[in-house]
Protein backbone atom coordinates (compact mmCIF):
# COMPACT_ATOMS: atom_id res chain seq x y z
CA UNK A 1 0.00 0.00 0.00
CA UNK A 2 0.87 3.60 -0.14
CA UNK A 3 3.20 5.08 2.19
CA UNK A 4 0.29 7.42 4.27
CA UNK A 5 2.98 10.64 4.10
CA UNK A 6 2.65 10.24 0.86
CA UNK A 7 -1.23 9.67 0.35
CA UNK A 8 -1.83 12.47 2.26
CA UNK A 9 0.46 14.64 0.26
CA UNK A 10 -1.72 13.37 -3.05
CA UNK A 11 -4.76 14.13 -1.34
CA UNK A 12 -3.81 17.71 0.01
CA UNK A 13 -2.57 18.41 -3.90
CA UNK A 14 -5.20 17.13 -5.71
CA UNK A 15 -8.71 17.31 -3.65
CA UNK A 16 -11.06 19.93 -5.24
CA UNK A 17 -10.74 23.48 -4.17
CA UNK A 18 -13.22 26.18 -3.53
CA UNK A 19 -13.23 28.60 -6.38
CA UNK A 20 -10.79 31.22 -5.39
CA UNK A 21 -12.27 34.18 -7.53
CA UNK A 22 -15.94 33.37 -7.54
CA UNK A 23 -16.11 32.95 -3.72
CA UNK A 24 -14.79 36.21 -3.27
CA UNK A 25 -16.67 38.40 -5.91
CA UNK A 26 -19.84 36.61 -4.38
CA UNK A 27 -18.87 37.26 -0.80
CA UNK A 28 -18.13 40.73 -1.82
CA UNK A 29 -21.07 41.37 -3.55
CA UNK A 30 -23.25 40.10 -1.47
CA UNK A 31 -22.01 41.30 1.51
CA UNK A 32 -21.83 44.94 -0.04
CA UNK A 33 -24.90 44.53 -0.86
CA UNK A 34 -26.43 43.74 2.84
CA UNK A 35 -24.75 46.85 3.80
CA UNK A 36 -26.11 49.10 1.57
CA UNK A 37 -29.06 47.76 2.60
CA UNK A 38 -28.54 48.56 6.43
CA UNK A 39 -26.86 52.15 5.79
CA UNK A 40 -30.66 52.42 3.60
CA UNK A 41 -32.66 51.50 6.62
CA UNK A 42 -30.13 53.75 8.63
CA UNK A 43 -31.11 56.60 6.02
CA UNK A 44 -34.69 55.84 6.28
CA UNK A 45 -35.07 55.76 9.95
CA UNK A 46 -33.39 59.06 10.28
CA UNK A 47 -35.60 60.91 7.91
CA UNK A 48 -38.57 59.56 9.97
CA UNK A 49 -36.99 60.04 13.51
CA UNK A 50 -35.30 63.39 12.44
CA UNK A 51 -34.37 64.01 15.97
CA UNK A 52 -32.85 60.53 17.10
CA UNK A 53 -29.26 60.89 17.79
CA UNK A 54 -26.50 59.17 15.48
CA UNK A 55 -26.01 56.53 18.47
CA UNK A 56 -29.57 55.92 18.38
CA UNK A 57 -29.92 55.62 14.73
CA UNK A 58 -27.46 52.83 14.90
CA UNK A 59 -29.01 50.75 17.57
CA UNK A 60 -31.98 50.71 15.19
CA UNK A 61 -30.41 49.58 12.43
CA UNK A 62 -28.86 47.01 13.64
CA UNK A 63 -32.59 45.71 15.23
CA UNK A 64 -34.05 45.99 12.06
CA UNK A 65 -31.13 44.51 10.26
CA UNK A 66 -31.08 41.39 13.24
CA UNK A 67 -34.91 41.14 11.89
CA UNK A 68 -34.52 40.86 8.51
CA UNK A 69 -31.51 38.13 8.50
CA UNK A 70 -34.00 36.20 11.48
CA UNK A 71 -36.98 36.69 9.11
CA UNK A 72 -35.01 35.26 6.25
CA UNK A 73 -33.66 32.57 7.74
CA UNK A 74 -37.37 31.28 9.21
CA UNK A 75 -38.83 31.49 5.60
CA UNK A 76 -35.91 29.63 4.49
CA UNK A 77 -34.38 32.13 2.07
CA UNK A 78 -30.79 33.22 4.16
CA UNK A 79 -29.77 29.44 3.56
CA UNK A 80 -29.82 29.45 0.12
CA UNK A 81 -28.14 32.91 0.19
CA UNK A 82 -25.38 31.59 1.60
CA UNK A 83 -24.90 28.58 0.19
CA UNK A 84 -23.94 31.51 -2.73
CA UNK A 85 -22.35 34.20 -0.72
CA UNK A 86 -20.53 32.38 1.62
CA UNK A 87 -18.57 34.89 4.25
CA UNK A 88 -20.45 37.95 2.49
CA UNK A 89 -23.70 37.15 4.01
CA UNK A 90 -22.27 35.59 7.38
CA UNK A 91 -20.19 38.38 8.35
CA UNK A 92 -22.70 40.82 8.67
CA UNK A 93 -25.04 40.98 11.66
CA UNK A 94 -28.12 39.46 9.73
CA UNK A 95 -25.36 36.57 9.28
CA UNK A 96 -25.26 36.38 13.45
CA UNK A 97 -28.82 36.22 13.58
CA UNK A 98 -28.93 33.42 11.21
CA UNK A 99 -26.37 31.44 13.40
CA UNK A 100 -28.86 32.06 16.46
CA UNK A 101 -32.92 31.38 14.56
CA UNK A 102 -31.57 28.61 12.30
CA UNK A 103 -30.28 26.08 15.62
CA UNK A 104 -33.42 27.60 17.31
CA UNK A 105 -35.82 26.26 14.40
CA UNK A 106 -33.85 23.02 13.66
CA UNK A 107 -33.87 22.21 17.98
CA UNK A 108 -37.63 23.36 18.08
CA UNK A 109 -38.49 19.68 18.10
CA UNK A 110 -36.84 19.13 21.24
CA UNK A 111 -39.24 21.21 23.06
CA UNK A 112 -39.03 24.91 24.62
CA UNK A 113 -36.30 24.55 27.47
CA UNK A 114 -33.65 21.90 26.30
CA UNK A 115 -34.33 22.65 22.66
CA UNK A 116 -34.59 25.92 22.02
CA UNK A 117 -33.35 27.77 24.72
CA UNK A 118 -30.47 25.54 25.23
CA UNK A 119 -29.38 25.04 21.86
CA UNK A 120 -29.65 28.45 20.33
CA UNK A 121 -26.51 29.46 21.02
CA UNK A 122 -24.47 26.28 19.79
CA UNK A 123 -23.27 28.58 16.56
CA UNK A 124 -23.22 31.83 17.98
CA UNK A 125 -22.28 30.91 21.64
CA UNK A 126 -18.16 31.47 20.75
CA UNK A 127 -19.05 35.09 19.25
CA UNK A 128 -20.77 36.67 22.23
CA UNK A 129 -18.16 35.02 24.61
CA UNK A 130 -15.49 36.35 22.79
CA UNK A 131 -17.48 39.81 22.52
CA UNK A 132 -18.37 39.84 26.72
CA UNK A 133 -14.97 39.76 27.24
CA UNK A 134 -13.00 41.83 24.72
CA UNK A 135 -15.91 44.19 26.19
CA UNK A 136 -15.00 43.81 29.40
CA UNK A 137 -11.39 44.13 28.22
CA UNK A 138 -11.87 47.22 26.74
CA UNK A 139 -13.86 48.75 29.82
CA UNK A 140 -11.06 48.00 31.96
CA UNK A 141 -8.01 49.61 30.19
CA UNK A 142 -10.64 52.49 29.31
CA UNK A 143 -11.29 52.96 33.26
CA UNK A 144 -7.32 53.53 34.03
CA UNK A 145 -6.32 55.13 30.71
CA UNK B 1 -15.77 -21.05 4.99
CA UNK B 2 -13.00 -18.98 6.12
CA UNK B 3 -10.48 -18.11 2.88
CA UNK B 4 -7.41 -16.25 4.07
CA UNK B 5 -7.21 -13.93 5.99
CA UNK B 6 -9.90 -11.80 5.88
CA UNK B 7 -12.67 -13.42 3.37
CA UNK B 8 -15.16 -16.30 3.70
CA UNK B 9 -16.93 -18.20 0.95
CA UNK B 10 -20.32 -19.63 1.70
CA UNK B 11 -20.59 -23.26 1.20
CA UNK B 12 -24.56 -23.31 1.61
CA UNK B 13 -25.84 -21.17 -0.98
CA UNK B 14 -27.55 -17.89 0.38
CA UNK B 15 -30.17 -16.15 -1.56
CA UNK B 16 -31.64 -12.83 -1.47
CA UNK B 17 -35.18 -13.74 -1.65
CA UNK B 18 -36.49 -9.93 -2.02
CA UNK B 19 -35.24 -6.39 -1.52
CA UNK B 20 -37.21 -3.04 -1.31
CA UNK B 21 -36.24 0.68 -1.12
CA UNK B 22 -37.69 3.74 -0.40
CA UNK B 23 -35.85 6.80 -1.26
CA UNK B 24 -36.47 10.96 -1.07
CA UNK B 25 -37.67 13.21 -3.68
CA UNK B 26 -34.16 14.40 -4.66
CA UNK B 27 -32.74 10.79 -4.92
CA UNK B 28 -36.18 10.41 -7.09
CA UNK B 29 -34.98 13.07 -9.73
CA UNK B 30 -31.45 11.60 -9.29
CA UNK B 31 -29.68 9.23 -11.84
CA UNK B 32 -30.95 5.93 -10.32
CA UNK B 33 -34.44 7.41 -9.45
CA UNK B 34 -36.22 5.18 -12.25
CA UNK B 35 -34.98 1.96 -10.19
CA UNK B 36 -36.17 2.80 -6.38
CA UNK B 37 -39.64 1.10 -5.58
CA UNK B 38 -41.14 4.21 -3.50
CA UNK B 39 -40.01 7.63 -3.66
CA UNK B 40 -41.78 9.70 -1.57
CA UNK B 41 -42.75 12.99 -2.69
CA UNK B 42 -42.33 14.75 1.24
CA UNK B 43 -38.88 13.98 2.53
CA UNK B 44 -40.68 14.24 6.42
CA UNK B 45 -43.27 11.79 5.07
CA UNK B 46 -45.97 13.07 7.21
CA UNK B 47 -44.32 13.28 9.69
CA UNK B 48 -43.06 15.98 13.00
CA UNK B 49 -39.45 15.52 12.45
CA UNK B 50 -36.80 13.97 10.32
CA UNK B 51 -36.02 11.77 12.42
CA UNK B 52 -39.14 10.21 12.88
CA UNK B 53 -39.35 9.90 9.06
CA UNK B 54 -36.72 7.91 9.13
CA UNK B 55 -37.51 5.42 10.86
CA UNK B 56 -40.76 5.56 9.16
CA UNK B 57 -38.61 4.95 5.73
CA UNK B 58 -36.82 2.34 7.70
CA UNK B 59 -39.52 0.31 9.25
CA UNK B 60 -41.68 0.51 5.73
CA UNK B 61 -38.57 -0.69 3.98
CA UNK B 62 -38.20 -3.76 6.09
CA UNK B 63 -42.09 -4.40 6.10
CA UNK B 64 -41.80 -4.04 2.21
CA UNK B 65 -39.28 -6.70 1.54
CA UNK B 66 -40.87 -8.93 3.90
CA UNK B 67 -43.96 -8.96 2.12
CA UNK B 68 -42.76 -9.44 -1.30
CA UNK B 69 -40.84 -12.24 -0.19
CA UNK B 70 -44.16 -13.66 0.74
CA UNK B 71 -43.31 -14.03 4.66
CA UNK B 72 -44.72 -13.23 7.42
CA UNK B 73 -42.75 -11.75 10.82
CA UNK B 74 -42.80 -15.52 11.63
CA UNK B 75 -40.68 -16.37 8.58
CA UNK B 76 -37.62 -13.89 10.23
CA UNK B 77 -35.27 -15.18 12.17
CA UNK B 78 -33.46 -12.36 12.97
CA UNK B 79 -32.98 -8.36 11.99
CA UNK B 80 -30.02 -7.22 11.09
CA UNK B 81 -30.25 -3.39 10.85
CA UNK B 82 -28.34 0.00 11.07
CA UNK B 83 -28.13 3.78 10.48
CA UNK B 84 -26.16 7.02 10.72
CA UNK B 85 -27.96 8.76 14.02
CA UNK B 86 -26.68 8.01 17.33
CA UNK B 87 -27.01 4.67 19.24
CA UNK B 88 -28.99 4.07 15.28
CA UNK B 89 -32.24 5.12 16.42
CA UNK B 90 -33.32 5.08 13.31
CA UNK B 91 -33.66 1.64 13.38
CA UNK B 92 -34.21 0.06 17.14
CA UNK B 93 -37.11 3.07 17.17
CA UNK B 94 -38.16 1.07 14.08
CA UNK B 95 -38.01 -2.32 15.62
CA UNK B 96 -40.52 -1.55 18.03
CA UNK B 97 -43.27 -2.74 15.23
CA UNK B 98 -41.76 -6.27 14.63
CA UNK B 99 -41.94 -9.21 16.98
CA UNK B 100 -38.42 -10.37 15.48
CA UNK B 101 -35.06 -10.63 17.27
CA UNK B 102 -33.14 -7.78 16.37
CA UNK B 103 -29.38 -7.27 16.37
CA UNK B 104 -27.81 -3.63 15.83
CA UNK B 105 -25.05 -2.70 13.41
CA UNK B 106 -23.30 0.59 13.25
CA UNK B 107 -20.37 0.60 10.78
CA UNK B 108 -21.03 4.48 9.79
CA UNK B 109 -22.11 3.58 5.43
CA UNK B 110 -20.66 0.66 5.23
CA UNK B 111 -23.41 -1.14 8.07
CA UNK B 112 -25.35 -2.51 4.69
CA UNK B 113 -22.66 -4.71 3.41
CA UNK B 114 -21.25 -5.46 6.98
CA UNK B 115 -25.25 -6.91 7.92
CA UNK B 116 -24.95 -8.69 4.39
CA UNK B 117 -21.79 -10.31 5.43
CA UNK B 118 -23.10 -11.14 8.42
CA UNK B 119 -26.42 -12.27 7.22
CA UNK B 120 -24.77 -15.14 4.78
CA UNK B 121 -21.99 -16.21 7.32
CA UNK B 122 -25.00 -16.78 9.66
CA UNK B 123 -27.50 -18.54 7.06
CA UNK B 124 -24.30 -20.52 5.93
CA UNK B 125 -23.14 -21.85 9.70
CA UNK B 126 -26.61 -22.54 9.96
CA UNK B 127 -27.29 -20.07 13.10
CA UNK B 128 -31.04 -18.56 10.81
CA UNK B 129 -32.43 -19.65 8.04
CA UNK B 130 -34.11 -15.89 6.52
CA UNK B 131 -32.69 -12.59 7.69
CA UNK B 132 -33.69 -8.68 6.75
CA UNK B 133 -31.04 -6.64 6.35
CA UNK B 134 -31.38 -3.08 6.10
CA UNK B 135 -30.05 0.32 6.96
CA UNK B 136 -31.53 3.90 6.18
CA UNK B 137 -29.73 7.53 6.63
CA UNK B 138 -31.76 11.03 5.69
CA UNK B 139 -29.99 13.62 4.55
CA UNK B 140 -31.58 16.32 7.13
CA UNK B 141 -30.96 14.11 10.16
CA UNK B 142 -27.28 13.63 9.33
CA UNK B 143 -26.52 16.88 8.89
CA UNK B 144 -28.16 18.14 12.04
CA UNK B 145 -26.05 15.52 13.94
CA UNK B 146 -22.59 15.25 12.01
CA UNK B 147 -22.46 19.45 10.74
CA UNK B 148 -24.50 22.53 11.04
CA UNK B 149 -28.64 23.32 11.20
CA UNK B 150 -30.04 23.41 8.16
CA UNK B 151 -30.99 26.66 7.68
CA UNK B 152 -27.86 27.79 8.42
CA UNK B 153 -26.60 30.05 5.76
CA UNK B 154 -22.60 28.63 5.09
CA UNK B 155 -21.04 27.05 2.12
CA UNK B 156 -20.34 23.55 1.62
CA UNK B 157 -17.17 22.95 0.28
CA UNK B 158 -16.20 21.39 -3.13
CA UNK B 159 -15.05 17.71 -1.21
CA UNK B 160 -18.50 17.71 0.58
CA UNK B 161 -20.78 14.66 0.01
CA UNK B 162 -24.61 14.93 -0.03
CA UNK B 163 -26.48 12.53 2.53
CA UNK B 164 -29.25 9.89 1.10
CA UNK B 165 -32.28 10.18 2.06
CA UNK B 166 -32.96 6.92 1.57
CA UNK B 167 -33.63 3.52 3.29
CA UNK B 168 -33.69 -0.41 1.75
CA UNK B 169 -34.00 -3.78 2.65
CA UNK B 170 -32.41 -7.09 1.47
CA UNK B 171 -34.42 -10.38 2.85
CA UNK B 172 -31.62 -12.84 2.66
CA UNK B 173 -32.56 -16.73 2.89
CA UNK B 174 -31.03 -20.35 2.54
CA UNK B 175 -34.12 -21.35 0.47
CA UNK B 176 -34.85 -20.36 -2.94
CA UNK B 177 -37.53 -18.42 -4.22
CA UNK B 178 -39.79 -19.34 -6.85
CA UNK B 179 -40.85 -17.71 -9.75
CA UNK B 180 -44.56 -18.71 -9.93
CA UNK B 181 -44.50 -17.39 -6.14
CA UNK B 182 -42.61 -14.19 -6.70
CA UNK B 183 -45.21 -13.28 -9.27
CA UNK B 184 -48.28 -14.28 -6.77
CA UNK B 185 -46.04 -12.46 -3.78
CA UNK B 186 -46.02 -9.18 -5.99
CA UNK B 187 -49.20 -8.96 -6.95
CA UNK B 188 -50.40 -9.45 -3.04
CA UNK B 189 -47.68 -7.09 -1.70
CA UNK B 190 -49.20 -4.43 -4.45
CA UNK B 191 -52.84 -5.06 -3.53
CA UNK B 192 -52.09 -4.65 0.29
CA UNK B 193 -50.13 -1.52 -0.77
CA UNK B 194 -53.72 -0.48 -2.45
CA UNK B 195 -55.41 -0.96 0.66
CA UNK B 196 -53.40 0.38 3.35
CA UNK B 197 -53.21 3.75 0.28
CA UNK B 198 -57.12 3.52 0.09
CA UNK B 199 -57.63 3.39 3.98
CA UNK B 200 -54.85 6.17 4.69
CA UNK B 201 -56.83 8.66 2.01
CA UNK B 202 -60.33 7.33 3.81
CA UNK B 203 -59.09 9.05 7.40
CA UNK B 204 -57.45 11.96 5.98
CA UNK B 205 -60.65 12.56 4.28
CA UNK B 206 -62.88 12.25 7.04
CA UNK B 207 -60.39 14.35 9.44
CA UNK B 208 -61.01 17.04 6.33
CA UNK B 209 -64.66 16.51 7.14
CA UNK B 210 -64.26 16.61 10.85
CA UNK B 211 -62.32 19.38 11.03
CA UNK B 212 -64.73 21.51 8.55
CA UNK B 213 -67.84 20.58 10.08
CA UNK B 214 -65.84 21.70 13.02
CA UNK B 215 -64.64 24.70 11.43
CA UNK B 216 -68.76 25.39 10.83
CA UNK B 217 -69.22 25.58 14.44
CA UNK B 218 -66.33 27.47 15.58
CA UNK B 219 -67.90 30.37 13.41
CA UNK B 220 -71.04 30.66 15.05
CA UNK B 221 -68.92 31.41 18.08
CA UNK B 222 -66.89 33.58 19.64
CA UNK B 223 -63.33 32.11 18.65
CA UNK B 224 -61.89 34.27 22.15
CA UNK B 225 -64.87 32.40 24.55
CA UNK B 226 -62.17 29.52 25.97
CA UNK B 227 -59.33 31.58 26.42
CA UNK B 228 -58.07 31.95 22.61
CA UNK B 229 -57.90 27.83 22.50
CA UNK B 230 -59.98 27.85 19.75
CA UNK B 231 -58.63 30.31 17.63
CA UNK B 232 -55.27 28.71 17.94
CA UNK B 233 -56.71 25.23 17.96
CA UNK B 234 -58.08 26.49 14.63
CA UNK B 235 -54.68 28.21 13.42
CA UNK B 236 -53.58 24.51 13.84
CA UNK B 237 -55.45 22.56 12.14
CA UNK B 238 -55.01 25.29 9.37
CA UNK B 239 -51.23 25.01 9.73
CA UNK B 240 -51.55 21.15 9.80
CA UNK B 241 -53.84 20.41 6.69
CA UNK B 242 -51.33 22.78 5.01
CA UNK B 243 -48.18 20.81 6.32
CA UNK B 244 -50.09 17.41 5.67
CA UNK B 245 -48.88 16.71 2.08
CA UNK B 246 -50.63 14.75 -0.41
CA UNK B 247 -47.88 12.28 0.67
CA UNK B 248 -50.46 9.92 1.67
CA UNK B 249 -50.29 9.23 -2.27
CA UNK B 250 -47.01 7.58 -2.93
CA UNK B 251 -46.19 5.87 -5.66
CA UNK B 252 -45.50 2.54 -5.03
CA UNK B 253 -43.47 -0.32 -6.15
CA UNK B 254 -44.64 -1.56 -10.02
CA UNK B 255 -46.74 -5.01 -9.29
CA UNK B 256 -45.76 -6.12 -13.04
CA UNK B 257 -41.91 -6.53 -12.22
CA UNK B 258 -40.61 -10.41 -12.80
CA UNK B 259 -37.13 -11.23 -12.44
CA UNK B 260 -35.35 -14.21 -14.30
CA UNK B 261 -32.73 -14.53 -12.39
CA UNK B 262 -32.17 -14.99 -8.56
CA UNK B 263 -29.48 -13.14 -6.74
CA UNK B 264 -27.13 -15.22 -4.09
CA UNK B 265 -24.55 -13.98 -1.95
CA UNK B 266 -21.44 -15.79 -2.48
CA UNK B 267 -18.74 -15.04 0.11
CA UNK B 268 -17.23 -11.91 0.97
CA UNK B 269 -14.19 -10.22 3.13
CA UNK B 270 -14.56 -8.29 6.15
CA UNK B 271 -12.17 -5.25 6.47
CA UNK B 272 -9.98 -3.69 8.61
CA UNK B 273 -9.84 -0.10 10.52
CA UNK B 274 -7.11 1.82 8.24
CA UNK B 275 -6.65 5.27 9.69
CA UNK B 276 -3.98 7.34 6.64
CA UNK B 277 -4.35 10.19 9.11
CA UNK B 278 -6.81 12.77 7.22
CA UNK B 279 -8.40 15.12 9.37
CA UNK B 280 -10.60 16.98 7.16
CA UNK B 281 -14.11 15.91 7.93
CA UNK B 282 -15.70 17.72 4.93
CA UNK B 283 -13.50 15.58 2.20
CA UNK B 284 -14.47 11.76 3.70
CA UNK B 285 -13.83 10.05 0.41
CA UNK B 286 -9.82 10.73 0.75
CA UNK B 287 -10.13 9.28 4.06
CA UNK B 288 -12.32 6.22 3.19
CA UNK B 289 -10.44 5.45 -0.10
CA UNK B 290 -7.36 3.77 1.33
CA UNK B 291 -9.80 1.71 3.63
CA UNK B 292 -11.66 0.35 0.53
CA UNK B 293 -8.23 -0.16 -1.25
CA UNK B 294 -7.18 -2.69 1.25
CA UNK B 295 -10.21 -4.38 1.74
CA UNK B 296 -10.20 -4.98 -2.36
CA UNK B 297 -6.34 -6.39 -2.14
CA UNK B 298 -6.72 -8.40 0.89
CA UNK B 299 -10.18 -10.38 -1.12
CA UNK B 300 -8.03 -10.02 -4.21
CA UNK B 301 -5.41 -12.27 -2.11
CA UNK B 302 -7.50 -14.06 -0.20
CA UNK B 303 -9.47 -15.35 -2.91
CA UNK B 304 -6.91 -15.70 -5.88
CA UNK B 305 -9.73 -13.82 -8.35
CA UNK B 306 -8.49 -10.56 -10.25
CA UNK B 307 -10.33 -7.31 -11.16
CA UNK B 308 -11.66 -9.63 -14.63
CA UNK B 309 -13.33 -11.74 -13.08
CA UNK B 310 -16.19 -9.37 -12.04
CA UNK B 311 -18.89 -7.64 -14.21
CA UNK B 312 -18.66 -4.81 -12.54
CA UNK B 313 -17.17 -3.46 -9.30
CA UNK B 314 -18.73 -1.07 -6.64
CA UNK B 315 -17.59 1.22 -3.92
CA UNK B 316 -20.09 2.43 -2.16
CA UNK B 317 -19.83 6.47 -1.24
CA UNK B 318 -16.12 7.37 -2.26
CA UNK B 319 -17.58 9.95 -4.31
CA UNK B 320 -16.41 11.42 -7.29
CA UNK B 321 -12.88 12.37 -5.65
CA UNK B 322 -12.54 9.10 -3.53
CA UNK B 323 -13.02 7.64 -6.41
CA UNK B 324 -10.27 9.04 -8.18
CA UNK B 325 -8.15 8.21 -5.14
CA UNK B 326 -9.16 4.90 -4.88
CA UNK B 327 -8.32 3.96 -8.32
CA UNK B 328 -4.80 6.27 -8.13
CA UNK B 329 -4.28 3.72 -4.59
CA UNK B 330 -4.68 0.73 -7.05
CA UNK B 331 -2.73 1.79 -9.84
CA UNK B 332 0.10 1.93 -7.80
CA UNK B 333 -0.33 -1.36 -6.79
CA UNK B 334 -0.55 -2.50 -10.25
CA UNK B 335 -4.34 -3.27 -10.26
CA UNK B 336 -6.19 -1.86 -13.21
CA UNK B 337 -10.22 -1.14 -12.89
CA UNK B 338 -12.39 -1.19 -16.14
CA UNK B 339 -15.66 -2.38 -14.41
CA UNK B 340 -15.17 -0.06 -11.46
CA UNK B 341 -18.36 2.71 -10.41
CA UNK B 342 -18.78 4.55 -7.39
CA UNK B 343 -22.69 4.44 -6.25
CA UNK B 344 -22.49 7.44 -4.49
CA UNK B 345 -20.74 9.54 -7.07
CA UNK B 346 -23.37 8.50 -9.57
CA UNK B 347 -25.83 9.15 -7.34
CA UNK B 348 -26.91 12.66 -8.23
CA UNK B 349 -26.91 14.20 -11.49
CA UNK B 350 -24.61 17.56 -11.68
CA UNK B 351 -27.19 19.83 -11.46
CA UNK B 352 -28.65 18.74 -8.41
CA UNK B 353 -25.07 20.75 -6.89
CA UNK B 354 -24.40 18.25 -4.14
CA UNK B 355 -20.51 18.26 -5.30
CA UNK B 356 -19.05 14.85 -4.63
CA UNK B 357 -22.17 12.84 -5.05
CA UNK B 358 -24.06 10.56 -2.08
CA UNK B 359 -23.00 8.98 0.68
CA UNK B 360 -24.55 7.70 4.14
CA UNK B 361 -25.66 4.58 5.17
CA UNK B 362 -28.63 4.50 2.81
CA UNK B 363 -26.76 5.08 -0.02
CA UNK B 364 -25.17 1.94 -1.19
CA UNK B 365 -28.11 0.18 0.14
CA UNK B 366 -30.38 2.21 -1.99
CA UNK B 367 -28.00 1.56 -4.78
CA UNK B 368 -27.88 -2.43 -4.20
CA UNK B 369 -31.22 -3.04 -3.68
CA UNK B 370 -32.58 -0.61 -6.34
CA UNK B 371 -30.27 -0.50 -9.16
CA UNK B 372 -27.61 -3.85 -9.12
CA UNK B 373 -30.00 -6.02 -8.17
CA UNK B 374 -32.52 -5.64 -10.61
CA UNK B 375 -29.87 -5.57 -13.27
CA UNK B 376 -28.24 -8.81 -12.04
CA UNK B 377 -32.16 -9.86 -11.06
CA UNK B 378 -32.27 -9.08 -15.64
CA UNK B 379 -29.26 -11.06 -16.02
CA UNK B 380 -27.13 -8.36 -17.05
CA UNK B 381 -24.28 -8.55 -14.70
CA UNK B 382 -23.50 -11.96 -13.82
CA UNK B 383 -21.21 -11.17 -10.75
CA UNK B 384 -20.50 -8.31 -8.98
CA UNK B 385 -18.10 -6.96 -5.81
CA UNK B 386 -19.69 -4.44 -3.75
CA UNK B 387 -17.34 -2.15 -1.64
CA UNK B 388 -19.34 -0.16 1.31
CA UNK B 389 -16.88 2.17 2.52
CA UNK B 390 -17.58 4.07 5.56
CA UNK B 391 -15.86 7.01 7.37
CA UNK B 392 -15.71 6.85 11.58
CA UNK B 393 -15.96 9.53 13.20
CA UNK B 394 -18.84 11.38 15.23
CA UNK B 395 -19.09 15.58 15.61
CA UNK B 396 -16.76 15.22 18.60
CA UNK B 397 -13.53 13.40 17.69
CA UNK B 398 -12.78 15.88 15.00
CA UNK B 399 -12.43 18.22 17.48
CA UNK B 400 -10.46 16.41 19.81
CA UNK B 401 -7.90 16.38 17.46
CA UNK B 402 -8.07 12.22 16.24
CA UNK B 403 -7.77 11.86 12.60
CA UNK B 404 -10.71 10.56 10.78
CA UNK B 405 -10.19 6.17 9.85
CA UNK B 406 -12.55 4.23 7.32
CA UNK B 407 -13.43 1.01 6.87
CA UNK B 408 -14.93 -1.11 4.47
CA UNK B 409 -16.25 -4.32 3.97
CA UNK B 410 -16.98 -6.22 0.98
CA UNK B 411 -19.32 -8.75 -0.46
CA UNK B 412 -19.98 -10.96 -4.00
CA UNK B 413 -22.92 -11.13 -5.07
CA UNK B 414 -23.74 -13.68 -8.38
CA UNK B 415 -26.91 -14.29 -10.20
CA UNK B 416 -28.03 -17.63 -11.61
CA UNK B 417 -31.24 -18.35 -13.53
CA UNK B 418 -34.41 -18.61 -11.37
Amino acid sequence: MIDKAEYREYVGKSAPKSPMFRSLAAAFLVGGLICCVGQAVGDVISVLFPDMSADDVGSWTTVVMIFFGSFFTAIGVYDKLGHFAGGGSIIPITGFANSVVSPALEYNREGVFFGICAKMFVIAGPIIVFGVVAGIIVGVISLFA
Amino acid sequence: MKEGRQSFLAKKPVYLRSSYTIVGPKEGDGNFGECFDTVLRDDRWGEKSYEKAESKMHREAIRGAICLAGLDFDGIDLMLAGDLLNEISASSLAMRYFKVPFAGLYNACSTFSEGVLLAAALIDGGAVKTVTCSTSSHFASAERQYRYPLELGNQRTPTSQWTVTGAGCSVLSGERPEAEKDAENRENFAEKMNEIRESCLKSAEEEDERQKRRGARDKDENPFAHGGEKLFGAVKRKILRICRPDSLIEPQCDPSYRRTHVVKITGGTFGKVVDFGLTDESNMGGAMAPAAADTFLAHLKDTGASPGDYDAIFTGDLGRFGKQAFEYILAREGVRLDNYYDCGAGYYKPEQETFQGGSGAGCVNTVFNGSIVKRMERGELKKVLVLATGALLNKDTPLQKESIPGVSHAFVAECEEL
